[in-house]
């Protein structure tokens, strides 16, 4: 029998183990491979919106690397600890040093191979899947699904640098160790490994001092970059606290024999797998931050800027018509807007003076429109009523803005000098029409009718304020009736004796809907929103599949664990109960530390739009997102709480 | 008293109607009074260790009676089964079954644990079976650093630790050297003279069948013999030989 055969016969026999292995292996390739599918996706990382992607991208980044080096890593670890009491064996019984390394080296060369080969399989697949759903979903057209050599020489790099190691280190054990411990190191528990209370207390201030270091220097120049630096050290310390801080905490229980007693199993059990799977808690934790974090800023932007965005546009149709301008006859306007399936429900038409100043020495000017003080009253729910010779600065513009630059600078000049100024007597800064021109000058009707009858450097002209009944089905509409008026416009004079692409009349005479903000709005913020999600989706499935595999991969030993159980009088009950008390603080210490992390990001974060205080919708999308993901969490949780009870009672 | 009687208790394994059933035991009659110290004998395939599931409820005999402590087991499944168990029986097992995440003293008072005891009471029962059997010194350590031996004896602890009526043992020296089967035959002395608890045991070792009271031969499923020790344990041992001789079994390699 050669000697390959024996590798094959042997491969045959742990089909299992090998199973896990490559399980494990393939998913980080594919994980990793996903991202990077996303990472060097030209559409998305040449954009307009280039810098601020890639910037958004680094944290997931880290995270991925992060996750690729423990898991595969641990993957080997546990895969090794199985194998290693055989390779124990193969010494005494005298194999070589040559030898196990050629058999080492020859199975997980298989191994990589075949874990390379699967992971980038089911990766270009998902992400293709993912790509389409997503960009279907979001009715994206700006980003197309591609694939490049970069994706899979980064993906297949990265992967053989950290598995190479791990098997390296391997080698190095296997060759180094007394062979009676290779020979039983099936047996050994994790147990006996270090225990320092003190380390796990400083992975905890290590947590607590970074924070502080993000909520600090979030703000100040190059917050980005201490942002990364940041992540890292919680990372850190999350990997310490988690490593060592569950012993200390059980150490505390264990003092008191009351407590202790009752949860010892559990307890002794959860000791020995938090050590073991520290880094699978430490990732799935970080995967559940950065999932929570970037979907809470995703919806906060989202929801944000489509209320930013429906306040601008109070109307669903508006635009300005004057006599050269934008002229349609009522039914010509009708008959393009008034759809049988989408009628008119309100139309204000508005008359106004419109007059421009050319600034000085500059090739730029403004537009200012008179309007009647009741006219004015038809927009608001108050009623303005104004003596001659008064007027109110009236700036369409949400009331937060700083205006008072405005206010001071202006002047609004009588037709004649004569007659003597207009006084001023009030500036109202209020959003009531969509963004067309924003300054107004309120007088009352008698000077506004003066005004138009003796003024010769304005025009008159009408605004119109259009109410649909479903303002998301107007884009046909919207692009019909921009197109009459372009057309219509090109012959008309200039008003602003400034021409080309850029003149003031052309964002005068703009038709501003709400349809056109929405779509405006998707191709600016839609890229963030597709990453993000795409992100969540990636991380969500990631966390899952590596807390479920890393559980499942030693049923064996607690089948075996709970039939001695059964053997000294443990009822079913019992087991059930006991089953859930380990299985909870296994799934739910990642989501309660990864929660609170997220938390305090964002609250560290916030402090750049004022804090969470100011903004409570923060605060909601976070409990929103917070929720979803703990009640997913729950479920998941269920499932394989009702699988492992199935697996441990035959 | 009668702590554990049988009565006629059949244990067929496979269907009776068509020819491929095996009789593992056949019609038992069994009688266990407090303060018993009994070992089971008898070649492979006689039918030990299925009598020792069927009288520990983890198997069903297919016809007949298990009386343990008045309670028929008959009458009780699943969940109040398990409970009969932790309550009244000790179990010791040739392979220890001790749990390896635990300590030995974790490992003594889990089925008092189980039970709920309060704290005081059960620290009190770890220190007097550990100094009984002379563990003390090891209590926190872990099963896979100490030796066959101990974890046996540890295993003897965790079955007297909820006082039962009745300690069963299956192969309990099986996988011990002859000084450690030697330790752990003496505690099972100590368990009947001192606790006044009945063992039961079932074993193929005549070395540790010699310090029980009396030995039960089986053979073909059914009781084949049973001879009562009357003197010293050289003599009982000298009788089990030739007992087993007469059974079928050789009595000497040499």
């Amino acid at each position: 029998m050669s000697f390959n055969l024996i590798v094959m016969k042997m491969a045959k026999a742990n089909y299992k183990k090998y199973t896990f292995y490559v399980l494990c292996n393939s998913l980080a390739v594919m994980l990793f491979f996903i991202f990077s599918t996303l990472y060097f996706n030209a559409d998305i990382v040449q954009g307009e919106e280039a810098d601020s992607i890639k910037y958004a991208l680094g944290i997931p980044s880290i995270t991925l690397v992060l996750f690729t080096v423990f898991f595969i890593s641990q993957a080997h670890g546990i895969f090794i600890k199985k194998r290693k009491s055989e390779f124990g064996l193969f010494m005494i019984l005298g194999m070589t040093n040559r030898d196990l390394g050629k058999l080492l080296l020859l199975e997980n060369g298989i191994i990589a191979a075949i874990s390379i080969t699967l992971g980038l399989l089911c990766g270009t697949l998902s992400s293709r899947l993912a790509f389409f759903l997503l960009l279907n979903y979001m009715g994206l057209s700006g980003v197309s699904y591609q694939l490049s050599a970069d994706m899979f020489l980064s993906t297949i790099t990265i992967f053989l640098v950290v598995f190479l190691i791990a098997v390296g280190r391997t080698l190095f054990l296997l060759f180094n160790q007394d062979i009676n411990l290779t020979l039983k190191s099936d047996r050994v528990s994790e147990t006996i490994k270090m225990k320092n209370p003190v380390l796990g207390m400083v992975g905890v201030l290590i947590i607590i001092s970074s924070i502080l270091g993000v909520f600090i220097t979030y703000t100040g120049p190059n917050g980005g970059d201490y942002l990364i630096i940041w992540t890292v050290f919680i990372f850190m310390g999350l990997y310490l606290a988690l490593n060592q801080f569950t012993s200390s905490v059980i150490n505390f229980i264990k003092k008191d024999d009351a407590h202790y007693y009752p949860r010892m199993v559990p307890l002794s059990n959860l000791d020995y797998k938090f050590k073991q799977l520290t880094s699978t808690l430490m990732l799935v934790s970080v995967m559940i931050m950065v999932t929570v974090l970037y979907n809470t800023i995703l919806l906060f932007t989202y929801t944000d800027e489509k209320e930013r965005l429906m306040n601008m546009n109070p109307y669903d149709i508006a635009f300005i018509q004057s006599e050269h301008h934008n002229n349609l006859t009522e039914e010509e306007l009708y008959a393009i807007v008034d759809q049988d399936e989408n009628p008119i429900e309100q139309h204000i038409t508005l008359p106004v003076y419109t007059f421009f100043e050319k600034y000085h020495d500059m090739n730029w000017g403004q537009f200012y429109h008179v309007m009647s003080d009741r006219e004015f009253s038809k927009l608001r729910s108050t009623t303005i009523a104004l003596e001659d010779k008064e007027f109110i600065y009236y700036l369409n513009h949400e009331a937060h803005h700083n205006t008072e630059g405005y206010v001071f600078g202006f002047h609004f000049p009588a037709e004649n000098e004569n007659e003597g100024n207009y006084i001023h007597v009030d500036t109202i800064v209020e959003r009531n029409l969509n963004h067309l021109s924003n300054d107004f000058v309120i007088v009352n009707q008698a000077e506004f009718e003066r005004i138009k009858e003796n003024r010769e450097d304005g025009f008159e002209s009408t605004i119109h304020l259009i109410n649909v009944v479903h303002w998301d089905e107007t884009a046909g509409v919207v692009d019909e009736l921009k197109e009459i008026f372009t057309t219509a416009n090109e012959s008309s004079p200039s008003i602003s004796g400034i021409n080309g692409e850029e003149s003031p009349e052309k964002f005068l005479f703009q038709v501003e809907s709400k349809a056109d903000a929405y779509q405006m709005n998707m191709n600016i913020n839609g890229l963030s929103f597709f990453v993000f999600s795409f992100l969540s989706i990636l991380f969500l499935f990631g966390s899952f599949v590596i807390l479920y595999l890393n559980i499942f991969s030693t049923i064996d030993k607690e089948r075996v664990k709970y039939s001695k159980l059964t053997k000294i009088g443990l009822t079913g009950h019992e087991t059930k109960r006991m089953i859930a008390k380990e299985l909870a603080p296994l799934f739910f210490t990642p989501v309660i530390t990864g929660v609170v992390l997220s938390f305090l990001f964002i609250v560290a974060m916030a402090t750049d739009v004022g804090g969470v205080v100011q903004n409570p919708e923060i605060m909601v999308n976070f409990i929103v997102v917070a929720g979803i993901y703990l009640l997913m969490q729950v479920g998941f949780y269920l499932y394989s709480r009702k699988k492992m009870v199935s697996k441990v009672i035959l | 008293m009668v702590i554990l009687a049988t009565n006629k208790i059949r244990k067929i394994y496979g269907e009776l109607e068509n020819d491929s059933y095996t009789i593992a035991l056949d019609k038992v009659d069994l009688t266990i009074n407090k303060g018993d110290f009994i070992a089971i004998m008898g070649p492979s395939g006689s039918g030990k260790s299925t009598l020792l599931n069927v009288l520990s409820g983890i198997d069903k005999p297919t016809s007949g009676e298990v009386t343990i402590a008045g309670e028929k087991l008959n009458d009780l499944s699943g969940d109040d089964l398990a409970l009969f168990r932790r309550k009244q029986l000790g179990f010791v097992f040739q392979d220890f079954n001790l749990l390896d995440s635990l300590t030995v003293k974790e490992n003594i008072i889990l089925p008092m644990v189980l039970e709920k005891k309060s704290g005081n009471i059960i620290n009190e029962r770890v220190e007097e079976l550990a100094s009984l059997f002379g563990i003390e010194t090891i209590l926190q350590k872990y099963p896979y650093t100490i030796s066959g031996g101990q974890q046996q004896r540890t295993a003897v602890s965790r079955a007297l630790v909820n006082e039962p009526n009745i300690i069963l043992a299956d192969e309990p020296t099986g996988n011990l050297d002859s000084k450690s089967s030697e330790i752990i035959m003496e505690c099972f002395e100590k368990v009947v003279n001192e606790l006044s608890t009945t063992v039961l045991l079932v074993t193929h070792d005549v070395f540790a069948a010699s310090y029980c009271h009396k030995v039960v031969f089986l053979k073909d499923g059914s009781v084949h013999s049973s001879i009562t020790r009357s003197g010293r344990r050289k003599a009982f041992l000298e009788q089990i030989i030739d007992c087993q001789a007469v059974l079928g079994g050789r009595n000497s390699v040499f």
